[in-house]
């Protein structure tokens, strides 16, 4: 039998469902049953969640920011748009982007688990840029967050200040 | 030595996955990798792994994906080793498998690396051991995508952190069939772990066998994570066993004989009647009404469509219903 979905791989899964006492069925390859989520291996139901959650931010982001990922080029919207990061750069880079999002998923965003023999040589997190504070100042400003924003605004001053020397 | 579905497991807890991904931090993710990119993935997985100082470097056969048969992909899927996206999706990717089939690494699927341990029973610790002395080794040889913060980088950030996957495959026809599965599985969900089918069917398990795992990687340690699964595991377990006591004795021999008559007798099966009688076969046998040396889940993994083909050559779906009944009569008889 052939996949119903693609029309090119064999059909692996027979899927039936009932929505409102009705009987759907359709026979799917495993490539297709696993796109649509019927899948034990490898998909959980937070990854489409992710990809609601950051569409969501994405479409308010790119408004202000075309910022890309300098290693893969990847941009806010792209990984928002697939659910996944394009590299390991993007998480420095979209740091504060994701961290909202990471908290909900995983309820904290510090590891706490296996640190490997060799991580005092990996990278560290980055510094935000200047670009990116000048964001967040905006932003707690909008939000009223005064305290915070006149940090903010006191380390603008300080990293202009260096990059003047 | 043999795979994980040629050992009985125990009564309810049939099998345990462990899963970890892993990345490399000189390459894009997979989803932005390009094919020489992806060649020179395989060779450093491959010179890591069959290093001699490896350990289980001797069990292990790093294999590319495109020297394995088509049919024989998608048999590797009914046996869990890789998935069916990494089956569909495999050109240019590789595997590394143990003799046993218990370790398997899919190189290039989701993340870079994803080691993978399954076992029969429930035995996370054990299981989680050899992935971690695994995982070890390939940090000091490979250069792992690390971050102080966020542990682990990963393609998913739902993975991010330990990358830890762990899940337990557990047999619960009483508490599907009294109603409690969804009950039980929101309040799993609540806590930070799933239940799903073993090959999802709508909301319904496949034969009653359901898949708990953990969701959250970030913010826990490995031992937690698996502490807590663990936890969850039992307490299902006990819940199932519990209400198993108070089944009706001759219903259930006489649900139990039927599954057997129709096994033994049927000369055309689809592999959904033979799961279902399977797996009311099991329970009887789990409860002491028949004994018969007869594994189903050997015949579960083995009467699946590929592997059916694999044993007996190409045949479309209703050839297959003819040598599945043969191939179930023959396990039945020669107990
Ligand atoms: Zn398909
Ligand atoms: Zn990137």
């Amino acid at each position: 039998m052939i996949c119903q979905k693609c029309g090119k791989n064999n059909a692996t899964t027979h899927i039936k469902t009932v929505v409102n006492g009705v009987v759907h069925e359709k026979n799917l390859c495993g490539y297709c049953a696993a796109k649509e989520g019927y899948n034990s291996m490898s998909h959980n139901s937070l990854a489409g969640m992710l990809v609601s959650m950051l569409g969501e931010a994405a479409g308010v982001r790119t408004a202000t920011s075309a910022k890309k990922c300098p290693n893969c080029n990847s941009t806010f919207s792209d990984i928002a748009e697939k659910g996944l990061v394009g590299c390991g750069e993007c998480y420095k880079t979209f740091y504060e982007e994701l961290l909202p999002y990471l908290k909900r998923v995983h309820g904290a965003a510090k590891h706490t688990g296996k640190i490997p023999n060799k991580a005092p040589l990996m990278v560290r997190p980055k510094e935000l840029s200047l670009d990116d504070l000048r964001l967040k100042l905006i932003e707690l400003v909008r939000e009223e967050k005064f305290e915070e924003a006149a940090i903010v605004r006191d380390k603008i001053k300080e990293m202009e200040g260096k990059e003047n020397v | 030595m043999s795979e994980w579905y040629m050992k009985k497991g125990d009564a309810v807890a049939v099998s345990t996955r462990i899963r970890l991904a892993r990345n490399l931090s000189e390459f894009p993710f997979c989803s932005l990798m390009n094919a020489s990119q992806l060649a020179e993935l395989n060779e450093k997985v491959k010179a890591a792994i069959l290093d001699s100082n490896m350990p289980f470097s001797k069990q292990l056969k790093f294999i590319y994906m495109d020297t394995v048969p088509e049919n024989e992909k998608y048999a590797m899927v009914e046996r869990h080793i890789i998935s069916p996206e990494f089956a569909a999706n495999s050109s240019g990717k590789a595997i590394v498998l143990s003799d046993d089939e218990s370790i398997s690494i899919m190189v290039g699927e989701e993340d870079h690396l994803r080691i993978q341990i399954i076992k029969e029973g429930i035995c996370l610790d054990d299981a989680y051991d050899i992935a971690e002395r695994l995982d070890t080794m390939l940090c000091d040889k490979l250069n792992f995508a690390f971050d102080i913060e966020l542990g682990f980088l990963t393609s998913c950030p739902t993975n991010l952190g330990t990358g830890l996957r762990a899940s337990v495959m557990l047999h619960l026809p009483i508490l599907e069939a009294n109603g409690k599965i969804s009950t039980l599985a929101d309040s799993v969900n609540k806590i930070g772990f799933t239940v799903r089918g073993m090959y999802g069917e709508g909301s319904r398990a496949l034969a009653s066998f359901y898949q708990i795992s953990n969701q959250i990687t970030l913010g826990i340690s490995e031992k937690n994570a698996l502490d807590n699964l663990k936890a969850i595991a039992m307490q299902l377990i006990e819940k199932e066993n519990e209400e198993r006591q108070s089944l009706n004795k001759i219903k259930l021999e006489d649900m139990c004989y039927r599954a057997i008559g129709t096994l033994m007798n049927a000369r055309l099966l689809s592999g959904n009647e033979m799961n279902n009688l399977l797996s009311q076969f099991k329970l009887g046998a789990d409860m002491g009404i028949i004994s018969l040396d007869v594994n189903p889940l050997k015949i579960m993994v083995e009467a699946q469509p590929y592997m059916l083909m694999r044993k007996f050559g190409e045949m479309g779906p209703d050839e297959r219903d003819i040598y599945r009944a043969n191939m179930v009569r023959k396990e039945f008889e020669k107990r």
